[in-house]
């Protein structure tokens, strides 16, 4: 993020995104918006990454988002605005309570309560009627904006760009406060001890780290839910919180750019060359594990590899 | 509730229990060694039934040809998969455990390809039900959990009285000091994945005349192991063993009373209620 290369492609990033959706046709733009709303799970799925957790529930929290929103807006009229912020509440309070009970513990504690969480998550929405039961809720409103209804992809776009954007600069701020800083030094055991014991709350840190990741996806759930125009509960299936950890790994999990290439890459590539699930998620799973075998840090870790071994060197 | 539908569901869970466990153990002793779960363990399990459908149903072999088959098979899968990404993934958790996902989903995905969605039956190779006073018990299901138990005590002995077994328990206890005496740790750390991968197998096999099977079932069962290993303690069979009947149990008894997708949330609340009061689980050591 320092290096004066990146800072001029963050304002280049952003002017691509102003000028898109007057260039692109509605293909594109539903490509652009897929694209976006994965590029928001796996930024804030990296943020607890980084603290040396693996969520393998995120969609859990993507539904919760999702669902809390639409039953607002579906069963009680509740306008989707409203439904939006209420999801992000909803879908942080409900991991401020998981990561309390399981963050104190190992990394491997919480990467299997989360799992489950997500799977039982899932099997709520499917056992209850009143939550849609299997086939889920249809007819999910979308927000007006001063009187224009947002039910054209172009007028769309705007919404989960907002969205994306606000998300992805939430935590690439965050890095830099004093409060990311400590984050990140709780990533292994040993570092947590040494931050404990300069009067680092490392169980407060990390909850409200979890917290603040969940209640951005479940924000963005709350708009795919109704950019899709329905909830059920297969859309949210361990696969979708797989699919985040493929773009997290393969991109690299550390950086602005891993992240963020990781899932814009995969995501417009998957949607160009897969029509059957089976097949994406075969392909994935294969980068995936040649990422792993060969360069572990993650594909932007082989640039930063280049830059700190092969560049020449700039005194710094 | 009356005391026979009770009795009926607790010998249901205990039946369904010994089922879990088989899978349930292969983790544990996994996690002994490498201090990892395998999330790809319950696609062995979906790869066992798998292939009693295609072996058995399909091809019409015989039985006592396809279930060594596919012993055979996944414990040469185990030994690869050892070997080729666990090994080289030594003490990196992270990658280690996506990795195990990454296996879980490329089995997943292939099998979805291979046999397709639609949902298979394996024919009852044991007719008949089992009258204990009122309650009923399919002999199907109680031959499925008494080998399961049969093989519990083969993993038993494996392990508490065998000098791999012993290697085992030295690595779990301290790797660096078990490599002293000269313990071949790669050698160790296979066999046990080996045995875990049959162990899962095996549970798949028996499962496929009892349920509907297809590709998506190894999802399921892991939701399911996993939460059986935090119950029983990260590591600890004894703890496995226990955990896997009381979750049978709590299961049975609960989708009797509340109905089985509440019995799945009932189940989840007793892993968090663990995490909350003895995360070490109910056998576990605190490491």
């Amino acid at each position: 993020m320092t290096q004066p290369s990146s800072r001029a492609l963050g304002p280049a990033l952003i002017l691509v995104l102003l000028v898109l959706p007057f260039v692109a046709t509605n293909y594109w733009l539903h490509v652009a918006i897929v694209v976006l709303m994965n590029i928001t799970y796996t930024v804030a799925l990296c943020a607890v990454l980084r603290m040396g957790y693996l969520s393998l529930g995120h969609a859990g929290f993507i539904a919760l988002g999702a669902y809390t929103s639409v039953v607002l807006s579906v069963r009680f009229g509740v306008s989707p605005w409203f439904g939006i912020v209420a999801a992000a509440a909803m879908s942080g309070a409900v991991a401020w309570g998981l990561g309390a009970l399981t963050l104190r513990l190992r990394g491997i504690y919480f990467s299997l309560a989360v799992f489950a969480f997500g799977e039982i998550v899932v099997a709520i929405a499917r056992a209850f009627d009143w939550l849609g039961g299997p086939s889920g809720i249809a007819n999910v409103p979308r927000p007006s904006f001063f009187g224009i209804k947002l039910d054209t992809h172009f007028a769309f776009y705007w919404l989960a760009m907002v969205v994306a954007v606000a998300v992805v600069a939430f935590f690439a701020r965050l890095e830099q406060t004093r409060f990311g800083a400590t984050l990140l030094t709780l990533k292994t055991e040993s570092s947590e001890r040494l931050a404990e014991s300069v009067g680092v709350d490392a169980a407060a840190h990390k909850t409200a780290c979890f917290a603040m990741s969940c209640a951005a996806v479940g924000a963005m759930g709350a708009v795919h839910s109704m950019y899709l125009l329905f909830v059920n509960p297969q859309v949210f299936s361990f696969l979708m919180s797989t699919d985040l950890v493929i773009y997290a790994m393969i991109g690299g999990t550390t950086g602005f750019w891993g992240p963020v290439l990781g899932a814009g890459v995969l995501t417009a590539l998957g949607e160009q060359l897969f029509s059957a699930g089976y097949w994406k998620t075969l392909v994935y799973a294969l980068i995936l594990m040649a990422v792993i075998l060969v360069v572990p840090g993650g594909l932007t870790a082989v640039s930063g590899l280049w830059k700190r071994e092969l560049a020449p060197r700039s005194g710094r | 509730m009356g005391l026979t539908l009770f009795l009926q569901a607790l010998a249901i869970g205990v039946v369904n229990g010994a089922l879990y466990i088989l899978t349930a153990l292969g983790l544990t002793l996994i996690y002994g060694i490498l201090h990892i779960v395998n999330f790809a363990h319950g696609e062995l399990y979906m790869l066992g039934a798998m292939l009693v459908y295609l072996l058995f149903v399909a091809m019409e072999w015989p039985l006592w040809a396809a279930v060594p088959v596919i012993v055979a098979l996944s414990v040469l899968a185990g030994f690869a998969v050892e070997r080729t990404i666990f090994r080289r993934l030594r003490g990196q958790w992270l990658q280690l455990l996506v990795a195990t996902v990454g296996v879980s989903l490329i089995i997943q995905s292939v099998s979805w390809i291979a046999f397709g969605a639609q949902e298979k039956t394996v024919p009852s190779v044991l007719e008949g039900v089992l009258l204990l006073g009122s309650v009923r018990v399919p002999i199907e299901r109680l031959a499925a959990a008494s080998i399961a138990m049969v093989l519990v005590a083969i993993l038993y002995l494996i392990v508490y009285r065998t000098r791999t077994g012993l290697a085992m328990r030295a690595i779990e206890e301290d790797e660096e000091t078990a490599r002293m005496p000269r313990v071949d740790t790669d050698r160790v750390a296979g066999i046990a994945v080996a045995l875990g991968f049959a162990l899962a197998a095996l549970g798949g096999v028996f499962v496929a005349p009892i349920y509907s099977i297809n590709p998506g079932m190894g999802l399921e069962a892991i939701l399911m192991s996993f939460i059986i290993i935090i119950v029983g303690g990260l590591g600890s069979i004894t703890g496995t063993v226990v955990a896997g009947l009381l979750i049978g149990i709590i299961q049975a008894v609960g989708a009797l009373t509340l109905g089985a997708e509440a019995a799945h949330v009932l189940v989840f609340v007793a892993m968090i209620a663990m995490l909350v009061f003895r995360p070490q689980g109910l056998m576990g050591r605190v490491r």
